[in-house]
C-alpha cells in the first residue's frame, strides 16, 4: 500500500521523468565518446533487439495464460464444496511460494522436447516451456487477486442481486465481476512488471532472449567496455518496460483509493 | 547405523511410489545436495539482515530532504525496482567483477567471490524495496509527533533512530515480510554464477540421475516450508511489536 502525499514536490516529478531518458542518454553519451564502441554496438543492436522480443512474447503469452487460469482459480477457491478448494488452495499456495528460476527449470527439463499428436511429431521449443514455467506462478498470483477482490465486494451486494432475481453465476458475472476488473488492475500489473522481469531467467535454460543475446554478443566481442554496455543496454530494455508500468500502477492505485 | 538404514527405507519406499531418490544412499551427490540445501538457508539468515540495514539506511537518505543525498539513492532505487535481478547479477558479476580484477592486477588476487556477489546484488535489491516501504511508513508518521521529538532536543538522526523508523517499521512490516518472502525466492539467482545453492546442487543431481520431477517436488516443497517460516516468524514479530491504538 503506498502513502498518498497530496501534492508532489515538482522536483521530484522531474527526478522521476528524467528517470526514463537518463540511461539511454548515458548510453548515447559513452557510444559517441568512444566511437569505435558505438560502431560494435550498432552492429549488435539488431541482433539484441530480436532477442528482446522474444522478452516481450514470452511475457505477453505466459500472462494472457496466467490471467485466464488465475482467474479461473479465484473464482473455484470460493466454491462452497471443499472438495474443489482444498487442491487449489494448495496449488496457489505452493506456485506463489516457489520461486521462478525453479519452476521453469521445471517445466524446461520434465517437460519433453517434442509431442506426438495423431501420429506427428510436433517440436515443443524451449520458450513455450519458459512460457508455461512463468505462468504457473502468474496464474497463482492472479488466482490471489481475484479471490482478495471478489472478497471486497460488500455481501450485501450478493444478497441484493438474489432479492431481484439474479442466479450465483449472474450475479457474479454482472455485478460482483465488473467491480472487481477495476479493483484488481493495479496488483494484476504489479504481476505483469514482476514476470516480464521474470523473463529474463528464461536465459538460463538457453532461451534466446535479451540477456542470453547480450551474453553471446559480449563473448563475441571480447571488450570490457563493450561487455559494460550491452548489460547496461539490457537494463534500460528492461527499465523502459518496467518503469512506465510500475508508474502507471501508482497513479492507477491513488485514483482508486476510497476517500 | 541409524541413519543408513532410514535412508534406505526411505529410497525403497519411494522406489515404490516409482520416484528415484537412489542418490541419497552414495556419499558424493547427497553430500552435494545437503550442501545446496544449507547454502540457501545460510543465504536467506545471512541476506535478512543486510536487506534490512541497507533497506533503513536508504529509507533515511529518501527522507532526509536533502538533494545531494536524495537523488543518486532515488535513481537506484528506481534502476534496482525495474530491472530484472539476474541482470544486475550479470552485470555485477561479469563487468564490475573484471574491473575490480583488473584494478587489483589479475583475477588471482580479486577477494571477492561469486557468493558475495550475490550477497551484494540481492541484498541491495530487496534493500530497495524496504527502502520504499520504510519511505511509505516514514511519511506516515504524524508530524506533530516529529515536531514534538524536534522540541524536546532531538537531533535530525536522533530523530530517525527513536520516533521515525520505530513506528516506519511497523507500519511497513506486512510489506517488508512480503519482500523478505522475495529474497527467499530471489536467492536462486545465485544459479547463474556458480553458486551453489539448492537449484545449482539439483543440476547436479539430476544431470547424472535424470530424476527431475523427484527432485523439484523436495524444492517445491523446501520453499513452501523456508516462505512458510518467514511469513510466520513476521506474523509474531508485527504481534509482538504492535502498539496498542496506533496503526492499523
Amino acid at each position: 500500500m503506498t502513502v498518498v502525499t497530496a501534492q508532489r514536490p515538482a522536483g521530484r516529478r522531474v527526478l522521476r521523468n528524467i528517470g526514463l531518458v537518463a540511461l539511454p542518454a548515458a548510453i548515447l553519451a559513452w557510444c559517441l565518446t568512444d566511437l569505435s564502441l558505438g560502431r560494435e554496438l550498432m552492429q549488435w543492436l539488431p541482433y539484441l533487439a530480436s532477442g528482446f522480443a522474444m522478452n516481450i512474447l514470452i511475457s505477453l503469452c505466459a500472462m494472457v495464460l496466467g490471467t485466464a487460469v488465475g482467474c479461473a482459480l479465484g473464482i473455484l477457491q470460493l466454491v462452497p464444496y471443499r472438495l474443489v478448494r482444498a487442491p487449489i488452495v494448495s496449488y496457489v499456495q505452493i506456485f506463489r511460494n516457489a520461486p521462478h528460476l525453479v519452476l521453469i527449470f521445471a517445466t524446461t527439463y520434465i517437460f519433453p522436447f517434442e509431442i506426438v499428436i495423431f501420429g506427428n511429431y510436433i517440436a515443443f521449443p524451449d520458450w513455450v516451456k519458459a512460457v508455461i514455467g512463468l505462468a504457473i506462478p502468474a496464474s497463482a498470483y492472479v488466482a490471489e487477486i481475484t479471490r482478495g477482490a471478489i472478497q471486497s465486494i460488500p455481501t450485501a451486494q450478493w444478497e441484493a442481486a438474489t432479492g431481484l432475481g439474479f442466479s450465483r453465476v449472474q450475479a457474479l458475472r454482472w455485478i460482483i465481476l465488473p467491480q472487481c476488473l477495476r479493483r484488481s488492475l493495479p496488483p494484476w500489473m504489479n504481476v505483469l512488471a514482476s514476470i516480464t522481469m521474470g523473463t529474463s531467467l528464461a536465459s538460463l535454460v538457453g532461451v534466446h532472449e535479451l540477456l542470453h543475446a547480450a551474453t553471446d554478443a559480449s563473448t563475441a566481442v571480447r571488450r570490457l567496455d563493450f561487455t559494460v554496455i550491452a548489460y547496461v543496454v539490457v537494463m534500460a530494455a528492461f527499465f523502459a518496460l518496467c518503469y512506465p508500468i510500475g508508474r502507471l500502477t501508482r497513479r492507477l492505485e491513488r485514483r482508486f483509493l476510497p476517500g | 547405523m541409524q541413519n543408513g538404514t532410514l535412508t534406505e527405507l526411505f529410497v525403497r519406499w519411494t522406489g515404490k511410489l516409482g520416484l528415484n531418490y537412489e542418490f541419497l544412499a552414495t556419499g558424493y551427490e547427497a553430500q552435494i545436495w545437503r550442501d545446496g540445501f544449507v547454502t540457501t538457508i545460510y543465504l536467506v539468515l545471512l541476506l535478512i539482515p543486510v536487506s534490512l540495514l541497507f533497506g533503513v539506511l536508504f529509507a533515511a537518505c529518501l527522507t532526509s530532504g536533502k538533494p545531494w543525498l536524495l537523488a543518486p539513492v532515488r535513481a537506484f532505487v528506481e534502476i534496482t525496482r525495474n530491472t530484472p535481478t539476474l541482470v544486475q547479477l550479470m552485470f555485477s558479476f561479469l563487468a564490475l567483477n573484471t574491473f575490480v580484477s583488473n584494478l587489483l592486477g589479475g583475477a588471482q588476487h580479486n577477494p571477492l567471490t561469486p557468493f558475495f556477489w550475490v550477497v551484494a546484488v540481492v541484498g541491495l535489491h530487496v534493500a530497495a524495496l524496504h527502502a520504499e516501504a520504510l519511505r511509505a511508513g516514514i511519511e506516515a508518521v504524524p508530524a506533530s509527533l516529529v515536531e514534538a521529538a524536534r522540541g524536546i532536543g532531538f537531533s535530525r538522526l536522533e530523530i530517525l533512530r527513536y520516533v521515525e523508523v520505530p513506528l516506519a517499521f511497523r507500519t511497513s512490516l506486512p510489506a517488508i515480510v512480503n519482500n523478505l518472502i522475495n529474497l527467499v525466492k530471489l536467492t536462486t539467482v545465485g544459479n547463474a554464477i556458480a553458486v551453489s545453492e539448492i537449484t545449482y546442487a539439483s543440476i547436479m543431481v539430476w544431470t547424472q540421475r535424470d530424476n527431475v520431477v523427484e527432485l523439484m517436488l523436495v524444492i517445491l516443497a523446501f520453499f513452501s516450508l523456508l516462505n512458510f517460516i518467514v511469513a510466520r516468524i513476521g506474523k509474531w514479530v508485527e504481534r509482538r511489536l504492535a502498539v496498542p491504538g496506533y496503526g492499523i
